[in-house]
């Protein structure tokens, strides 16, 4: 095999490949919902996503992990439960950043590694995930994270090189929809290489937000006690927004839920925010992260640390962009290290 | 669990039910499928959820140690909606289980050695079933002391055992020491008097000035309400127990048991834990490198 994994396609002919991939599942794209904001929605064709979007608010993760959802109901009288299957219906994620793919790949790491949760691994193997180059705006900071870059976790990604995307393959899977579709690509040029190399240089000079991530660890672990909690937890309404539009955050709940006959009912599991009191409670009244400082501190220790040789934050900026008290993330571990008073 | 997903739970039914305190119950129960009763292998210190339909899941630790009978043990207070509906129920109800869950505490690694057992309150529960681990292969361990802390006699969790091992411990092979707070206590008075090289009145802290000195071969594992790990840790050390020879088991509030929902995380930055997953089992030396773990 000599097949190059790296392809052109050129941005009139990308919507011809979107219009095909209806074959493959259902495609959600970002689209522009208001002015401010992008959703993940499903799309019949490319040209009603906006694939020059920042950001979406809630990231790809609810595609995985539906925010409510029941793992299985029960019937009491008949001592019994059965599982809810997992939905099978095919998707095509198309126009996902960096930044979330890597979120993704962590996330995948919580739910497959040590117990396999069926529904994450199930929508994982039905989905294609097409991924897309992107510009930061004042809140990305994904290069200091190192996550600007996706290394796997996609069947193809595309970088914006112009009036034409570099097309690079992240999987088998990816492969062959490259192979099926092959007359929409062709082979990379001179001219598309030194194309990628000036795009790539100018996405990377136009970020303006940036965090040191060295020594970082330690200097959260040296101020566990420092007053910048306590500034900051004053400040934080403990809405919990942050967890909610964080593609890292993963925190769940789960609950049953007993019908009116008092005999069948669910138990349901929802996505839950480490910033609600209720949290760290335990029974006899003990809250182990009872004032917002201390749940805030959990929160950034939480993204601050590292999970092999990735931080547990992409560097998205949602958590920071969608805060209501105006709470940048950034600037605490800045005023953490240092950098700024 | 089945395979296929971590937290369907499987069935059991309670075979005897015995009321323990005012607040606790001791809870018998079987697994109702063959394969899943076979396939349940655990070590003292792991736990699991325990669930009725309807009203959710508590994570509650195994007080016994893997032996040939069937069937488990759990020491149940009743603290809240789960446990006390866990508490309403009858011998030939049904109950549900995942699990077993953490890593419990590392019974193989510390063959050889001399063991010093610390339970305060509920915390009797976890190291009830390191006691019958090490008794029950009696030969692999060298000394085993035990301290147990209650507030006053009719708290007193397994008070049938712990009485037995009280008198009798020293055939067993264990030497129970015991001491109560509440100091109208008449039943325990009268124990301290029976022998009082094994019981006083005051905090289990107390116990240690009965000890021999530590030998260089012993470790030394320890349950009880967090209150306790300061201050007993404050006397291993005077004893001269190095961080990694103290074994502790942690409570947190947990949703999941397997490292996915999030509620038991402690630490930093540096050294981010899961109670559920990496523990409820810790050493010193975890925690002095995981702020916020005791
Ligand atoms: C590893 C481990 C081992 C354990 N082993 C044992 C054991 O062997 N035996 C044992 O008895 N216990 C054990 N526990 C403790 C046991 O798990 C708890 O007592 C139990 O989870 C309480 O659950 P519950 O539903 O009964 O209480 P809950 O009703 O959940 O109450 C817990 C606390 O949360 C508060 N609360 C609950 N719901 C809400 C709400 N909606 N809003 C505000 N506050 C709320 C309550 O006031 C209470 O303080 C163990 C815990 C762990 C982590
Ligand atoms: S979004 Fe902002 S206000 Fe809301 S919990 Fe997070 S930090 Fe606090
Ligand atoms: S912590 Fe904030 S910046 Fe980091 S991944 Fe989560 S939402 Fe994005
Ligand atoms: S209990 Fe869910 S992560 Fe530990």
């Amino acid at each position: 095999m000599t097949e190059s994994l790296y392809k052109v396609i050129t941005k009139e002919e990308l919507s011809q490949f979107g219009y095909a991939l209806r074959e493959t599942g259902t495609i959600y794209a970002p689209v522009k919902t208001s002015k401010e904001s992008h959703s993940f929605k499903q799309v019949d064709t490319l040209t009603e996503a906006d694939l020059e979007y920042h950001r979406t608010m809630i990231p790809p993760k609810k595609f995985f992990i539906s925010p409510k959802e029941t793992i299985f109901t029960f019937n009491k009288e008949k001592e019994e439960y059965n599982e809810t299957p997992a939905v099978n219906e095919p998707l095509v994620l198309f126009g996902v950043h960096p930044c979330d793919i890597n979120a993704l790949n962590l996330l995948a790491k919580v739910y497959l590694e040590s117990f396999t949760d069926k529904y994450y691994s199930e929508r994982r193997e039905n989905t294609t995930i097409i991924g897309i180059s992107c510009t930061p705006d004042e809140y990305c900071f994904c290069k200091s994270t190192g996550t600007d870059y996706a290394r796997e976790g996609f069947e193809l990604f595309l970088h914006d090189i112009g009036d034409r995307y570099l097309v690079r393959v992240g999987s088998l899977k990816g492969y062959n929809l490259l192979q099926k579709h092959a007359s929409l690509f062709r082979e990379v040029t001179e001219e598309d290489l030194s194309l990628y190399r000036q795009a790539e240089k100018k996405r990377l000079a136009s970020f303006t937000k940036s965090l040191e991530m060295s020594g970082l660890q330690d200097m959260l672990d040296m101020s566990y006690n420092s007053p910048i909690w306590e500034e900051y937890g004053e400040k934080c309404l403990c809405c919990g927004s942050c967890n909610l539009v964080c593609p890292r955050c993963r925190c769940y709940d789960v609950q049953d839920y007993i019908d009116l006959n008092l005999n069948t009912g669910q138990r349901e599991r929802k996505w839950y925010s480490c910033m609600l009191k209720e949290h760290g409670l335990v029974a006899g009244g003990h809250n182990f992260r009872a004032t917002s400082a201390e749940r805030l501190r959990n929160r950034v220790n939480c993204k601050g640390s590292l999970k092999e040789d990735m931080t547990n934050c992409v560097g998205c900026g949602r958590c920071s962009a969608y805060c209501p008290a105006g709470i940048d993330y950034v600037e605490i571990l800045q005023k953490i290290r240092g950098d700024i008073e | 669990m089945t395979e296929s997903n971590p937290l369907s739970p499987m069935k059991a039914r309670i075979t005897e039910i015995q009321q323990m305190t005012d607040i606790e119950k001791l809870i018998k129960l079987r697994f109702q499928n063959k394969t899943d009763a076979s396939n349940f292998k655990y070590m003292p210190g792991q736990f699991i959820k325990l669930g009725v339909m309807g009203v959710g899941e508590a994570p509650i630790s195994i007080c016994t140690s893997q032996s040939d009978e069937p069937g488990l043990e759990l020491c149940i207070r009743n603290a809240g909606r789960v446990t006390k509906a866990l508490h309403n129920l009858n011998v030939g109800n049904t109950i549900w289980i995942r699990g077993p869950y953490g890593n419990g505490f590392p019974m193989e690694a510390i063959e050889g050695k001399d063991l010093l057992l610390v339970a305060g309150g509920l915390g009797i529960a976890p190291i009830r079933g390191v006691l019958q681990y090490a008794l029950h292969h009696r030969e692999l361990f060298g000394e085993i002391s035990f301290l147990y802390g209650v507030r006053c006699y009719d708290l007193m969790l397994f008070k049938d055992e712990i009485l037995d091992y009280f008198r009798h411990g020293d055939e067993k092979g264990v030497k129970l020491y015991l001491s109560y707070e509440d100091e109208s206590d008449k039943v325990c008075y009268d124990l301290s008097c029976e022998r009082d090289d094994r019981c006083t009145q005051g905090m289990v802290t107390k116990l240690f000035s009965m000890l021999d000195s530590k030998s260089n071969n012993s470790v030394s594992l320890i349950g009880g309400p967090p209150i306790m790990y300061k201050f007993t840790v404050r006397e291993l050390e005077k004893m001269g127990f190095q961080p990694d020879e103290v074994y502790m088991t942690l409570e947190r509030r947990m949703r999941c048991g397997v490292g996915q929902c999030g509620h038991c995380i402690v630490g930093t930055g540096k050294s981010i834990k899961y109670v559920c997953k990496d523990g409820p089992v810790f050493t010193l030396w975890d925690a002095m490198n995981t702020k916020g773990m005791i």
